[in-house]
């Protein structure tokens, strides 16, 4: 393991710094006082685990393929932003966006989620402990979304493939999204998910599986079709 | 007996869209841009005055004129470098055949310029024939992938495109094939509508956060465009510039696009002349100009228009209705498949039906074999090479020994609008009107 200082350096020199030591194969990194500065690890390509000892900004995370990024504190907007895999953990709370565009990897959120979570999602899993803001799932293409708390307004608005799963009360679905049944492997399935996810002691604390209610796209706004001009009028 | 006559405002055009929109219960969908008659001011209101007396030419056929070009010289470590001032732009894999951009790239290159992705992600027989490799960031962010990005040379973050800004892009459910779905991260066959808005940022201050994520995960080398289709342009530069843009992109109103609804292509955004205009207006009143490049795109058909928009303060010119046009678009042949879409040679704005006659916008395989890339690839080169031959035969003739050394004051306005759009005096006078 090695320590990095951010404190006095530039984000530029940090991020050098962070690739420097994994290049040395080192495959712990803890980043002390990140000083919740923006673009922290973003673009790590390799197998490698950094942690960082506070709060991060904007898009941490963002562009990965491969590591596993601890934020022990709150992220701000952006989180993961497109990753391809890999695994993004935070203890606190994640700003608007988070988990905007993932292709693939793991997203874990232990506190709060705010806006748009899981905006235009194109793969892997996104997991909220707690609860999120409004517009989540926004044009949601594939992957899974979970929020084991409440969700905001607009849930799950115009979504493609993405299969949304919630453990609390949702606010309002948005334009075109439909509960669906979750079926008893499907409970199972969710199960293995947030059990191996999310610690045990969060995990204790949530719904049983079989109780969220799962949220898929009405597909009624996949191809345009008159008879459902209110629909495409409504649509965000 | 009086002939019978037409109204003027209830035109035969107007009777018949009214009625298909009341078919169909949609708004019209189509392909190639605006189609108006343009009525306002446009390149073609603009004359060079060539050298006489007052300034001396050089050897038209024999003296050299630079037509090198740099882009990115602001902050990124490895500016792009081309030979020529005429670069392809982004069109995605998905609206256009895996042939056309093939032969774009391999064209592109063959001329010594760039081509640029598009709202689908990067093909890999693209990167691999291009020579320069411009890698666009969308607000639908289809195929993102963070290992072509470091494989491009530079990166364009694009809020907008002047066929129609302020909306996101279209692809039509026929045009969504298996693999257009796969790279997307689709269902197979959905009515693809993009975000208009980017996912992990709404404003230019958020932006600034954005340009420096791509910055950081490209090790700040590759310069960073940002494209922005014309509508506030004077302020959109400047915020542009501020978030740190080392090039911005200006894509005017007669911008080009495979699919968008027919009111934005024609009556949304600024001119491209105008656009010009006032993205140089901006740099200069910023104290950027010449530190930060600009791209002018939108409705260049030539070297004149390229060579135009260069005197007015552009370091470079995107084409993309051109490009498609020299890989045989709207070219008489094959003349009943323009019909059977509704079509006809040289009236074709049906890219958005997946069904091109000459296999450029089309994901069908017969298609697209049409189209030949390596016939495609020459074309394109050719064409990129005449339009740099043409830019060099005006610049020479005002006396420049760099294509860049083009500027207003070797140019007259043809009418008083353009006068006053471009700041050159109107011909005839030696008066800059409104200024
Ligand atoms: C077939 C086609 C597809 C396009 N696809 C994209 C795209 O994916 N992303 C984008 O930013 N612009 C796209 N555009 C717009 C072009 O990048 C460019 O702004 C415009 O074509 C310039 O105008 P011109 O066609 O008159 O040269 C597309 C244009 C066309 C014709
Ligand atoms: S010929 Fe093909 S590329 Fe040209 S306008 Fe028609 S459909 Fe579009």
């Amino acid at each position: 393991m090695v320590e990095i200082d951010a404190a006095g350096r530039t984000t530029r020199e940090v991020n050098r710094a962070i690739r420097q030591r994994i290049a040395e194969s080192c495959k712990e990194v803890v980043l002390r006082n990140p000083g919740a500065r923006h673009n922290l690890a973003v673009a790590i390509l390799e197998d490698a685990h950094i942690r960082i000892a506070g709060s991060a900004g904007y898009y941490c995370g963002g562009l990965i393929d491969g590591p596993s990024i601890e934020v022990e504190g709150s992220a701000g907007w952006g989180l993961a932003e497109s990753m391809l895999s890999g695994t993004v953990r935070v203890h606190g709370s994640a700003g608007s966006g988070a988990a905007a565009a993932v292709r693939g990897g793991t997203v874990v959120i232990h506190g709060d989620a705010a806006a748009r979570l899981g905006v235009s999602m194109k793969g892997g899993i996104v997991i909220v402990a707690g609860n999120c803001g409004y517009m989540a799932g926004f044009m949601a293409q594939k992957g899974t979304l979970i929020v084991c708390g409440n969700a905001g307004e607009a849930f799950a608005d115009s979504m493609y493939a993405t299969v949304c799963y919630v453990g609390g009360e949702i606010a309002n679905l948005g334009t075109d999204a439909v509960i669906a049944p979750i079926d008893a492997g499907e409970a199972q399935q969710l199960e293995k998910i947030l059990s191996t996810h999310l610690p045990a002691t969060l995990r204790s604390t949530k719904p049983a599986a079989a109780d969220f209610k799962k949220v898929v796209a009405g597909r009624k706004l996949w191809n345009f079709d008159k008879r459902e001009w209110r629909t495409w009028q409504e649509a965000l | 007996m009086a002939e019978l006559q037409n109204s003027a405002i209830f035109a035969p055009r107007v009777i018949e869209e009214i009625q298909a929109k009341a078919e169909s219960g949609l708004y019209a969908i189509r392909g190639f841009g605006t189609l108006r008659e343009r009525r306002w001011p446009t390149f073609d209101d603009l004359t060079f005055l060539p050298c006489s007396l007052t300034r001396i030419p050089l050897e038209g056929y024999r003296e050299k004129c630079s037509t090198k070009t740099v882009l990115g010289t602001r902050f990124a470590q490895k500016p792009i470098q081309l030979d020529i001032p005429v670069m392809i732009t982004g069109m995605s894999w998905g609206a256009l055949s895996y042939n056309a951009k093939v032969a774009l790239a391999r064209g592109a290159a063959a001329a010594g310029s760039s081509n640029t992705t598009g709202d689908g992600g990067m093909l890999k027989a693209e990167r691999d024939n291009s020579r320069t490799l411009i890698y666009e960031v969308l607000p639908s962010r289809y195929g993102i992938n963070i290992h072509h990005m470091r494989m491009a040379d530079a990166i364009e973050l694009t809020i907008g495109q002047g066929a129609k800004p302020g909306t996101g892009g279209l692809l039509l459910g026929t045009k969504v094939s298996d693999r257009i779905a796969e790279q997307r991260d689709l269902p197979i066959g959905v009515d693809q509508r993009s975000a208009a808005r980017h996912p992990d940022f709404l404003g230019p201050d958020d932006m600034i956060i954005k340009v420096e994520e791509l910055r950081e995960a490209t090790d700040w080398q590759i310069p960073i465009f940002i494209k922005l289709g014309a509508s506030r342009v004077y302020d959109d530069v400047k915020l542009a510039a501020k978030a740190g843009a080392d090039v911005i992109v200006v894509d005017g109103m007669e911008g080009g696009t495979g699919a968008s609804p027919a009111i934005f292509q024609e009556h949304t955004g600024l001119p491209t002349l105008a656009a010009v205009c006032e993205a140089r207006s901006a740099l200069q009143d910023i104290g950027l100009y010449g530190d930060v490049q600009l791209i002018i795109a939108g409705g260049i058909r030539d070297g004149v228009d390229a060579a135009k928009a260069m005197a007015l303060g552009a370091d470079a010119c995107y084409i993309g209705t051109a490009s498609l046009i020299a890989l045989n678009c709207n070219k008489p042949m094959y003349e009943d498949d323009y019909r059977a879409i509704g079509a006809a040679p040289y009236a074709c704005h049906h890219c958005h039906t997946g069904r091109c006659p000459v296999g450029i916008t089309t994901q069908d395989p017969e298609l697209m074999k049409r189209l030949e890339v390596e016939d495609g690839a020459e074309r394109v080169r050719n064409f990129l090479q005449v339009m740099t031959l043409e830019i060099q035969m005006l610049a020479r003739s005002c006396g420049k020994s760099d294509v860049h050394h083009l500027e207003p004051e070797d140019m007259a306005a043809l009418s008083l609008e353009a006068s006053a759009i471009c700041g050159v005096p109107l011909v005839g006078t030696r008066k800059v009107f409104g200024h």
